[in-house]
């Protein structure tokens, strides 16, 4: 089975996506036949495939990162929300149901986690490496039944955790400590370490607080990714607030994309360490 | 009158006639507030009520109000009330006015002035109840929660204050004594019906790029430090004492200080060091809430780890935890409510909806991507600079039926734009820079003539013809900088030296009520008609190129009154008057924190709050 690591956040908006995308970009550029993957996506930003299937624009520009053609399998689910409360389900890439408040049922639940497997087989067939993102945070207790996406996915398929938090809101430490605490020892077993994102200044500043968390954790901080403005494909609301005006410029906006992350690629290196991430895939 | 510190009676007959008859005469008096004709106002506080001048209490001998010190005269211990403010609260000089019994001719024996003082006692707490709101992030929503609790304490006929140790923003305002504080403090202070001071927000410190920040103490810029100055010397030498008296004297004169946190109190790289969150409510003996907002997910983590990274010692101080800003079909929480309490043994005691279309300002810069802009369609641009300030300035117009605000930084995003601001900044120079890297300026005056150019503080200075800052006190930089020239004006920087005022006035031509407040550095000199005519006198502020459409002014919060708005909204082509609603900015104000109050009356035991017991049985 291929190689793999999962990228989970404290919050949404902590960086995944990014994340993701980034290590996708740096691994391809080593050579490594490495695909994205994200069971479910929470977003009305969406991408038709080569073969008419719709799937998460994030996914697909992580596939782009790549240099693979974006497939449904990369993200087999996709909740439109179409306000109310009710939602399009799009599974592998094809309108499936509506599902309103309540309706996500164990059978539903049951259904959805089966494509999901299915998905995933099919994306890591033949492949070296799957980077796969997580979707929210991963320790909200009430949703831990119908979770399709964080650890539920980790411990199916035993892949290791990267865990992603961003200090631009501050008490990033107690983000990043509370999740570990709100996980089980098997979930606990499962991260390997965490990164702090979205960091101004001299990363020294946080030195003493870095040693706390690794020691009350036994696990390593393995970057402090400074904050760099760069345009990405908006994931959701949250995503449009952050995205930096200014021109699109002429010109193919995926190239432009691409030269962003390897410009933000250019700007972490030094900040993380890439060794120690490709020795836990 | 005599210095009240030297009020001490000796024990001569002649000195207890001579008392009961002040006390006689005190009375006959009334209640008479603040006493600004006399030389030694104000001994205690700017807000001090005179009318028992001469304390019919003393000497009470209780240590919670007062001290023994020793005399300057006779070297014996004498009984000083300098601390005490509790007969200077207007509150308590009333209720003690009206169960003031006859004055005797040796004044009042010692039983009656205890029979007084428990009397008053039960009625007005010696040393106000502390509670503060700390947040697991930025933007959980402290501030605002703050205010609420403020306003709500208030409404029950509490004497309130809010107080923040340090505070860290952009946005700040002048107080009617020319003091500067956090633009949020001051609507703290509103909702709390207190006036705005600077022992609201006695640290105060302003970001002007790179690592240095001005600090403000009480009101008045100190100086500038850089954060590792701040930390390494500031904080551990000079801060504890600023903190401590301006928090003592709050704590004397209310029933309820709100204090808010800073932050997280969980930055643990900044153990020790950190003046802001815990150490503050151990200072205060404060009964600690946690704000933690939903919006983003990962609530709960946050909330236990910030609880669990605190000691032992600093955990107990939680009452509890608040969930805020939940949206309405969020789903059940039930599990996770009680996991909080069985893992730090802190109760979650509300969850707070998200509260929409509030009309309040907000605390920082890092919030200015999620201020609703309005809907309208005439777009006003604010160029987005990098060290902009007080853009609460732009709440009002964004307000404005048919208007919409957006901040721009780029120059295709002044394309459809209908009017143009270029706001303050903390740096006026650095930003001129950027405005001409980053093509702004080329936009600017390509627009210009065609649409309304407003230029404010900072921005006014950059529309003039030159900046001449000779002694460098933007930082590094060049020392003479051509301006855009959209304005016949100069400005110079030939001093460390800061206005801060208050100031109101009218429009130059047509009149109509203006009133805003100065913050800036240098001075701007220039040919153009003035834009303001300010009280008392009618000094000339601000240029109006009339010609070009330009106009350039010093006032801060200048769109707070209709008058202002309408002017400048009047020379954007295709408007309606119509459109124009007169709207009164400081009415929406208060309506959003009557409903901010409301809701926490809803969702808080604010009574078993005030015990200390909020999640009692």
């Amino acid at each position: 089975m291929a190689r793999r690591l999962m990228v989970q956040g404290v919050t949404s908006g902590a960086g995944k996506t990014t994340l993701t995308a980034a290590l996708c970009r740096h691994f391809r550029r080593q050579g490594v036949d490495v695909a994205p993957f994200k069971a479910q996506n929470v977003s009305l930003n969406s991408f038709v495939t080569s073969d008419g299937k719709e799937m998460a624009m994030s996914q697909a520009y992580q596939a782009w990162a790549c240099g693979l053609e974006p497939s449904s399998d990369m993200n087999p689910i996709l909740i439109k929300p179409k306000g109310n409360g009710q939602c399009q389900v799009v599974l592998r890439g094809r309108p499936w149901r509506d599902l309103g408040p309540g309706e996500s049922t164990p059978r539903v639940i049951g259904t959805l986690r089966e494509e999901v497997l299915e998905a995933f087989r099919d994306n890591a067939l033949g492949r070296e490496m799957l980077l796969i993102e997580g979707m929210g945070s991963p320790v909200e207790m009430n949703l831990k039944e119908k979770d399709v996406s964080n650890m539920w996915l980790a411990k199916a398929t035993r892949s290791p955790v990267l865990l992603v938090g961003d200090i631009e809101k501050g008490g990033v430490f107690a983000g990043i400590y509370g999740t570990y605490l709100l996980m089980d020892e098997e979930e606990r077993d499962l991260l390997k370490g965490f990164v702090i994102n979205r960091f101004r200044g001299d990363a020294s500043i946080l030195g003493k607080g870095i040693e706390e968390l690794e020691s009350r954790m036994d696990m390593p901080c393995l970057g402090v990714l400074p904050l760099v403005r760069f345009s990405a494909p908006a994931e959701d609301s949250l995503d449009m607030t952050r995205r930096p005006a200014g021109a699109t410029g002429s010109g193919d906006m995926r190239q432009r994309w691409m030269l962003e992350l390897d410009r933000l690629l250019e700007k972490w290196e030094g900040a993380w360490d890439l060794e120690k991430v490709s020795r836990l895939v | 009158m005599i210095n009240p510190t030297e009020q001490v009676p000796d024990d001569s007959e002649e000195n207890y006639s001579k008392y009961a008859e002040v006390l006689r005469s005190q009375m006959a008096r009334g209640i008479i507030g603040g006493n600004h004709e006399c030389p030694y106002f104000p001994c205690h506080h700017p807000d001090q009520d005179c009318t028992f001048c001469y304390c019919p209490l003393y000497p009470c001998e209780d240590t919670a109000l007062g001290e023994f010190v020793t005399s300057g005269r006779t070297g014996g211990k004498v009984w000083s009330c300098q601390k005490c403010m509790w007969m200077h609260r207007g509150d308590v000089a009333s209720s003690l006015m009206v169960i003031m019994p006859e004055v005797g001719p040796r004044g009042l024996d010692r039983q009656t002035r205890s029979r007084l003082k428990r009397d008053l006692e039960a009625r007005h707490r010696k040393r106000a109840k502390a509670i503060m709101v700390l947040g697991a992030t930025s933007g959980a929503g402290k501030s605002l929660l703050v205010a609420a609790l403020c306003r709500a304490f208030r409404e029950r006929g509490l004497r309130v204050a809010p107080f923040k140790s340090q505070n860290m923003s952009l946005n700040s305002m002048v107080t009617a004594d020319g003091e500067e504080i956090a633009r949020i403090q001051d609507l703290q202070a509103r909702a709390a019906g207190t006036r705005p001071r600077g022992d609201l927000n006695p640290i105060l410190l302003k970001p002007k790029g790179g690592v240095t920040s001005q600090v403000i103490v009480e009101g008045r810029p100190y100086k500038d430090l850089t954060v590792q100055e701040y930390y390494s010397d500031f904080v551990p030498n000079e801060a504890p004492a600023i903190i401590a008296r301006n928090l003592d004297r709050l704590m004397r004169m209310n029933d309820v200080v709100v204090i808010e946190g800073a932050g997280s109190p969980a930055e643990i790289n900044l153990r020790g060091r950190d003046v802001a969150n815990m150490y503050v409510a151990k200072l205060a003996k404060a009964d600690c809430l946690l704000a933690v907002n939903i919006d983003w997910g990962g609530a709960f983590a946050y909330a236990i780890g910030t609880l669990m990274l605190l000691d032992e010692e600093e955990r107990k101080l939680f009452k509890g935890v608040l969930i805020n800003n939940m949206c309405p079909g969020g789903g059940s929480l039930g599990e996770s409510l009680e996991l909080v309490k069985a893992t730090t043994g802190v109760p979650v005691l509300a969850v707070l909806p998200h509260v929409p279309s509030l009309y309040l300002p907000v605390e920082d810069s890092m919030d200015l991507d999620q201020r609703p802009g309005g809907a309208g369609s005439t777009i006003v641009a604010v160029i987005r600079l990098p060290m902009i300030s007080n853009f609460t300035d732009f709440d009002a117009l964004s307000l404005e039926e048919g208007v919409s605000v957006i901040y721009a930084n780029a120059p295709e995003e002044l394309e459809t734009a209908d009017a143009i601001i270029l706001p303050g900044t903390k740096n006026s120079v650095q930003d001129l820079l950027w405005l001409r890297e980053s093509g702004v300026a080329s936009a600017i005056l390509a627009k210009a003539g065609k649409v309304p150019v407003l230029g404010i503080c900072g921005g006014y200075q950059m529309l003039g013809r030159r900046i001449s800052d000779v002694h460098g006190l933007e930082g590094e930089g060049p020392k003479e900088m051509d301006g855009l020239g959209l304005i016949d004006a100069v400005t110079h920087f030939d001093s460390y030296d800061k206005r801060t005022v208050q100031v109101s006035g009218s429009l130059a031509i047509g009149g109509g009520e203006v009133r805003g407040y100065e913050i800036h550095m240098g001075r701007t000199e220039g040919s153009e008609e003035p834009l303001f005519m300010l009280d008392p006198d009618g000094r000339a502020e601000g240029s109006w190129n009339r010609e070009g459409n330009v106009m350039g002014t010093y006032l801060h919060g200048a769109f707070d009154l209709p008058a202002f708005r309408r002017l400048f909204l009047s020379m954007v082509e295709h408007r309606h008057e119509a459109e124009s609603a007169g709207m009164d900015h400081e009415a929406k104000i208060d309506s959003s924190l009557d409903r901010l109050a409301a809701l926490v009356e809803e969702h808080l035991d604010l009574d078993a709050l005030l015990r200390g017991d909020p999640d009692g049985p």
